[in-house]
């Protein structure tokens, strides 16, 4: 009887890898990107259609990406999707290659918000995957005014309520924001002066912190808080009464954004996929699945309408790397503000 | 013959071991902390500067000193008015009660202390079970904000460091003649000043080294500030955490660990000079 079951088992088995190698007859494509960025129907379906079967290859952090980038002088991967500011470097370093847009029909369907950034000022190398953008969400049953915007974090109302993300970029370019600055802002006396009405902030604020963050709305630390993007859908999925705040001044967000490598083995299919991922319904369901925001305009009408960016939103800006006087000031700043938050 | 051979293999892996791990990064960091630190990006330049500490002389710096002094001389002074009578009574105890007390210090230790901490949350919290108390006992009206607070860090550094000052005073204590004690009060002396002359004399080196394995580690400590405190205190420790990995600049952060080093250095001499001892009573 056992042995029955074995032959049964490997006869499975022997069926499965056949069909693996079957539908491996249009070659291989290697996605380099986190881990859980795709659903695994999305993948499927792709292989299914083209026959191009994907060796889906993970990194931690966008800096190893590119040291094994770099490694491979270019080659070895066909498709990496990573942060912006890292897809600046690779552009620099010459490891990234024109996107093929006869084979990438659907390039008109992005969002052209998302297009143009630094990192690819002509849109030639990347198409953008998703976006992040850290926005203020608060709880209308406590907070007695609106807040339209970063200065309402400002408002005496709002007295030990506040719940502030970690990143010293982040926090320091919301206030340069609520100034009308820019969240790049080199000028080393303007970044003191932000600085300044950061220190002003530090009574409102009750706590800081990167993990988990949206917590503090749900169990009643806070009553305001400025959050991630996926902290923003944890906290909205557990408590649908909070409100969300597109700010008035501006957002700042980051980008993914996908790019085929210089050397890539299998260029072809990397920008088939890119075509791929391009259609509206496919879109939808990496989108849905990974939780940022939507950069495929064409799919924004069936998407989940809250990984849609207002129309009303026209500006945003991406924190790039600043010069190491500006970096130095705006360490500063975070230091000084901490230490007021303590008092 | 023979046997000294063998005494050599047992001693120069442990040389070995101290010189390699204990005595080299030391050198490197002191090193590190006269390096120039690389303007952009991480990385260090080997070129001779005193900027790093001159830089601590900032007053934020030295906010984060004084910041880090209060907190670890807070802790302090609550531990030992915790510690000290729970250890003394605790050596008087029988054997068997004894026994089931210190079963009753050692268990917390059986969870990661990180995970105690996450508790204190649920404790301290605006709807956690303090105030759910408070309130169903009709003390409170409005929930109180102990959690992101001074006094919650505080309770975080209590909590964390008493069991080592109660072991301290405890092992102090059970080794003191009491026969002395009884010759004091034969003596006359009252049970006041036999206790202050005779038994705090004679516990003081446990309760120093209690002192010390508080205040030292209460100084570096900066995960429960960071935990209960949301982050808005900033000690020593966590300015060093922040300097190595955001602030990217090594050579400050090795400058920032030389202090403290040898901060904790003079508080352990001064404990040398004061109790004569050389090792610290309790623990070792």
């Amino acid at each position: 009887m056992k042995k029955k079951l074995l032959t049964i088992g490997l006869a499975a088995l022997a069926a499965v890898s056949m069909s693996m190698c079957a539908s491996a007859d249009g070659g291989e494509m290697v996605l380099f990107t986190w881990e859980g960025m795709f659903p695994q129907e999305v993948l499927d379906n792709f292989t299914e259609q083209t026959g191009i079967k994907i060796i889906y290859s993970n990194f931690d952090t966008d800096e190893t990406m590119l040291e094994k980038l770099a490694q491979a002088e270019g080659g070895d991967y066909d498709l990496v999707i990573a942060d912006d500011y890292i897809i600046e470097q690779a552009v620099k370093e010459g490891l990234v290659s024109e996107i093929n847009k006869d084979i990438v029909t659907n390039f008109g369907n992005i969002n052209p918000l998302y297009q143009g950034q630094f990192y690819d000022p002509e849109d030639k190398y990347t198409v953008p995957y998703g976006a992040g953008i850290p926005l203020i969400v608060y709880d209308p049953e406590l907070v007695d005014f609106e807040i339209k915007g970063y200065n309402d974090l400002w408002n005496p109302e709002l007295e030990d309520s506040v719940a502030l993300t970690a990143n010293y970029r982040v926090i320091n370019g919301i206030t340069l924001l609520s100034m009308g600055k820019s969240m790049n802002e080199e000028d080393v006396s303007v970044i003191e002066e932000a600085g300044q009405k950061l220190q002003e902030l530090a009574p409102n604020v009750r706590l800081i912190q990167d993990d988990n963050t949206q917590n503090a709305l749900l169990n009643g630390e806070a009553s305001a808080a400025f959050l991630y993007t996926s902290q923003v859908s944890a906290v909205m999925a557990e408590n649908p009464d909070l409100q969300v705040v597109y700010p008035e001044e501006g957002l700042g967000f980051g980008i993914m954004g996908a790019f085929v490598p210089s050397q890539a083995p299998n260029a072809d299919a990397a920008n088939q996929f890119l075509n791929y991922i391009l259609e509206p319904e496919v879109s939808k369901q990496c989108i849905e699945y990974i939780g940022y925001y939507n950069t495929n305009g064409a799919a924004d009408d069936i998407v989940d309408p809250s990984l849609v960016v207002p129309d009303s939103v026209t500006k945003g800006e991406i924190i790039q790397n600043v010069s190491a006087e500006a970096d130095e000031a705006y360490n500063k700043n975070w230091t000084e503000f901490k230490a007021a938050c303590g008092q | 013959m023979k046997k000294k051979n063998l005494w050599w293999v047992c001693i120069v892996p442990l040389y070995l071991f101290t010189l390699l791990f204990v005595l080299g990064p030391m050198i490197y960091m002191v090193a590190v902390s006269f390096a120039t630190n690389n303007g952009d990006g991480y990385g260090f330049h080997w070129i001779f500067t005193l900027d790093n500490y001159r830089k601590m002389l900032d007053p934020v710096y030295l906010q984060c000193f004084r910041q880090s002094f209060q907190l670890a001389i807070s802790t302090t002074l609550l531990v030992v008015l915790i510690g000290y009578p729970y250890g003394y009574f605790m050596a008087k105890l029988s054997a068997r009660g004894k026994k089931i007390m210190m079963f009753l210090i050692m268990v917390p230790f059986w969870t990661s202390s990180l995970i105690r901490l996450y508790g204190w949350i649920i404790i301290l919290q605006v709807k956690g079970v303090l105030n759910t108390v408070l309130k169903a006992l009709g003390l409170i009206e409005k929930p109180l904000k102990i959690l992101y607070s001074y006094p919650a860090v505080l309770i975080g550094m209590v909590y964390a460091l008493l069991p080592f000052m109660i072991l301290a005073v405890y092992s102090s204590v059970e080794k003191m003649d009491w026969g002395l004690v009884e010759a004091a009060r034969d003596l006359g002396a009252s049970p006041r000043k036999a206790f202050l002359t005779v038994t705090l004399k004679l516990t003081l080196p446990g309760l120093l080294s209690g002192v010390i394995l508080t205040f030292v580690p209460s100084m570096g400590l900066f995960f429960i500030a960071d935990i209960l405190g949301g982050n808005k205190i900033v000690l020593v420790g966590s300015l060093i955490q922040d300097q190595l990995t955001r602030g990217s600049n090594w050579p400050f952060a090795a400058a920032l660990a030389v202090i403290l080093t040898i901060m904790t250095s003079l508080m352990i001499f001064l404990y040398r000079k004061i109790t004569h001892v050389k090792d610290l009573e309790g623990i070792f």
